[in-house]
């Protein structure tokens, strides 16, 4: 600027110094600052570079004018000052024209690099702002991206609802404002939107204390289609990107599952071999001694007894692996609903277990009159043996296993409950799954990790609840409601 | 970032919102109760000198002062403050000096942090002052080299008294009022509305009818397009400087180097 100022003084002392006034020739060296001011300053630093030379020749021109009118020479001068004018500002917008498109793409080159690389949109978007700020002669710029349900916010930490970028995400057309209230100086805010395909995926904003002149809020409007082209595709990839990471982890967890189940099945065909092999072997040895031998009477009746008994425990496995194998192929167990009296179902479970077993003291007591409930007989047979069998197989020798029968709203509860071993919290949830066991369980009783899942299956099927209570060296209670007969 | 987390609400208030209206209501009441009187030889001619500058420059002020938000008092202050400029300049060059009360007492409110609205108390950047001078001498250099050249008038050095008496009105009324108005308030207030070139084109067109109705503005043809470019060109610039350096001193500086260089002038 300095030497432009310098250039036009020097000009104007050649002029003075030739005492040519208008007709100096050393006017047309006025060219050289006022096209430098047009190439450094663009339309307005060359007009007022040529104002400047029209001010200064002034008083050299103006009193020739005055003393001898409009010569040739005079007009002459005049009009070399108007052209020096024209080019001045038309050299200058030209120039800054093509200066701003040659920004204007080195910055959407700029911008696409940025968001070629790999990262979240968060980050593109963050890198983007950095970009842009550095690039866009403004004091602040801010960021939004629309992603699915989420704003994804670069150069704030929130969009209020009524703010300039919520209106301009809402409405999709660019807003300008003069002043945004603070004290001082005015301080402009522009908003423009960021479209893909004539839908508004986000708002570039911007805050500056000086103008945005109309070509800059075009420049910014372009820049914002095109980033809103650029960072969809940057939001698709990163999309893509966590899809896959997503799809990756589930398909690892599904596996890991699978994995499981393999396990669990191949331990649960062990199982249930020995399950349906001890059973098996009892009536094989009993039925060959009593082929074979001649015993007495009471000899045969024991044995009978011991038969009948694992008879009665293969018979039970049996029905809980066929009723498991409809659970599995999402079928309700097969009933035969008809009204019952659960006191009555209680004590002929419970007395089968008396015989069959002196270790545990068996208590039951249940409330007088209690509902009859619409069920099958078998399956609540099943219910209650797979129940008290659990009792009693995961508690002491010598404890008590209590069986209670009351009445609730619309139906009744059976509870039972041991003092044994107790089942740790994290294995509450997954008692009811087919083949789980809790895992120190193995080692204290034999047993299919079925029974549960089947009860749960046959209570559910009767439109009742199950739901299991304990504490580890406290006991468990079981709890089964099942809806009243609806003519009791 | 204001466009992300404050709410936007278009603006309401008009642009001559808060203009103390009972204030110039009672100037201009004052001033034709003056006039009336003079007319009827109750008070000196001279009187309407003091009551066209505390009307007119008064006006400016006490409207730029509420328009700042800088109290009743200031203005009322401001108001007396001119009028008595104004008397003591009757007495001669020495009571001109007295117009440098009202310029003391917008440098004091200005110290006191109550003439921010003016862009006044803030920091002054010292280049931007160096602008301002600059321009105001570059001006005051082209005015003085072409008026002499092409006007019938001439830099004269034998009226220093009535040339310092002008030059002290200039300081403490008429480019202090000036500035205060249509630079420190009207384009700002513009400026919070429309883009800065409109701002400026309505700053400095308010600022060239304000003296083109100035009864003491000589009326040839060629003083008049003269006064219009020389103050076309002054307010342009000032409001750049104002708008660049966010604060009204440079600008009162280039007009003051002005208007002290237009005051050496006089006919040959």
């Amino acid at each position: 600027m300095t030497l432009i100022a310098v250039t036009l003084a020097a000009v104007t002392a050649l002029i003075a110094l030739e005492e040519g006034g208008a007709a100096s020739l050393w006017r047309h060296a006025y060219l050289v600052p006022v096209l430098a001011a047009a190439l450094r300053f663009g339309a307005v630093g060359g007009g007022l570079t040529a104002g400047a030379a029209i001010l200064l020749s002034a008083p050299l021109v103006l009193p020739e004018i005055e003393r001898s009118g409009l010569t040739s020479e005079a007009v002459e001068g005049i009009v070399t000052f108007a052209i020096l004018g024209l080019v001045g500002v038309l050299g200058g917008a030209l120039w800054a024209r093509a200066g701003r498109h040659r920004r204007r793409y080195e910055l959407l080159l700029t911008i696409q690099r940025t968001l070629a690389d790999e990262g979240t949109l968060d980050v593109a978007l963050a890198r983007l702002r950095g970009t842009l700020a550095g690039r866009l002669a403004v004091d602040q710029i801010g960021l939004i991206v629309r992603d699915d349900d989420r704003l994804v916010i670069a150069g704030g930490e929130r969009v209020t609802d009524d703010s300039l970028a919520a209106r301009v995400l809402a409405a999709g057309t660019p807003m300008c404002v003069t002043d945004t209230g603070e004290r001082g100086w005015p301080r402009r805010a522009f908003a423009t939107p960021l479209l893909s395909g004539g839908r508004v995926v986000g708002v570039l904003t911007a805050e500056r204390s000086g103008d945005f002149p109309a070509g800059e809020r075009a420049a910014l409007e372009s820049i914002g289609a095109h980033l809103g082209l650029a960072l969809e595709n940057a939001r698709l990839v990163s999309r893509q990107r966590r899809f896959a990471v997503e799809l990756e982890a589930r398909v690892a967890a599904v596996r890991r599952e699978l994995e499981e189940l393999d396990r669990v099945k191949s331990a649960f065909v062990a199982i249930a071999s020995h399950e349906l092999r001890t059973p098996l072997t009892a009536l094989q040895g009993f039925s060959e001694i009593l082929a074979v031998r001649r015993l007495p009477p009471d000899e045969v009746t024991r044995l009978g007894e011991v038969m009948r008994r694992e008879a009665r425990r293969l018979g039970r496995i049996v029905s809980d692996l066929l009723d498991l194998s409809r659970i599995e192929r999402g079928l309700e167990p097969a009933l035969c609903r008809i009204p019952v009296r659960v006191e009555s179902s209680i004590e002929a479970t419970i007395e089968l277990f008396r015989e069959a077993s002196t270790s545990h003291r068996i208590t039951t007591e249940c409330e007088p009159a209690l509902p009859v409930v619409d069920a099958d007989p078998d399956a609540l047979e099943r219910v209650l043996t797979n129940l008290v069998s659990n009792a009693i197989k995961y508690s002491p020798s010598g404890s008590a296993v209590r069986v209670n029968a009351r009445s609730t709203a619309g139906g009744v509860a059976i509870e039972v409950a041991d003092a044994g071993r107790g089942i740790p919290a994290e294995a509450l949830g997954r008692v009811f799954e087919p083949y789980y066991r809790v895992p120190d369980a193995a080692g204290a009783a034999r047993g299919t990790g079925i029974g549960l899942a089947v009860v749960k299956a046959l209570v559910e099927a009767h439109g009742g609840t199950v739901r299991v209570e304990s504490a580890p060296s406290m006991g468990t209670r079981v709890t089964v409601v099942l809806p009243a007969a609806s003519r009791s | 970032m204001w466009a992300l987390d404050q709410a936007y609400a278009p603006r309401a208030e008009r642009l001559l919102a808060e203009t103390p209206a009972t204030l110039l209501a009672g100037l201009a009441i004052g001033a034709a109760v003056a006039v009336a009187l003079v007319d009827l030889a109750v008070l000196p001619a001279s009187t309407l000198r003091v009551v066209g500058v505390t009307a007119g420059h008064g006006a400016l002020l006490a409207t730029a002062l509420a328009w700042a938000h800088a109290g009743v008092a200031s203005r009322i202050v401001a108001i007396a403050l001119l009028a008595l400029a104004a008397s003591a300049s009757l007495s001669g060059t020495l009571g001109a000096a007295a117009y440098l009360a009202p310029a003391l007492w917008i440098f004091w409110l200005a110290n006191r942090g109550r003439l921010e609205g003016l862009s006044l108390g803030g920091p002054v950047p010292a280049r931007a002052v160096a602008a301002g001078a600059a321009a105001g001498a570059g001006l005051s250099f082209h005015l003085l080299l072409s008026a002499t050249r092409t006007l019938s008038v001439q830099v004269r050095a034998d009226h220093v008294g009535a040339t310092l008496a002008a030059i002290a009105y200039d300081v403490g009324a008429n480019v202090l009022a000036a500035e205060c108005f249509f630079r420190g308030v009207l384009f700002t207030r513009a400026a919070r509305r429309w883009p800065l070139p409109a701002a400026a084109g309505i700053s400095t067109g308010a600022y060239l009818l304000r003296y083109l109705i100035d009864p003491l503005l000589p009326k040839s043809a060629e003083l008049v397009a003269g006064a219009v470019f020389y103050l076309a060109l002054l307010g342009v610039i000032n409001c750049w400087l104002l708008a660049w350096s966010r604060t009204l001193v440079p600008g009162l500086v280039s007009a003051t180097l002005f208007f002290a260089a237009y005051r050496t002038l006089g006919p040959r």
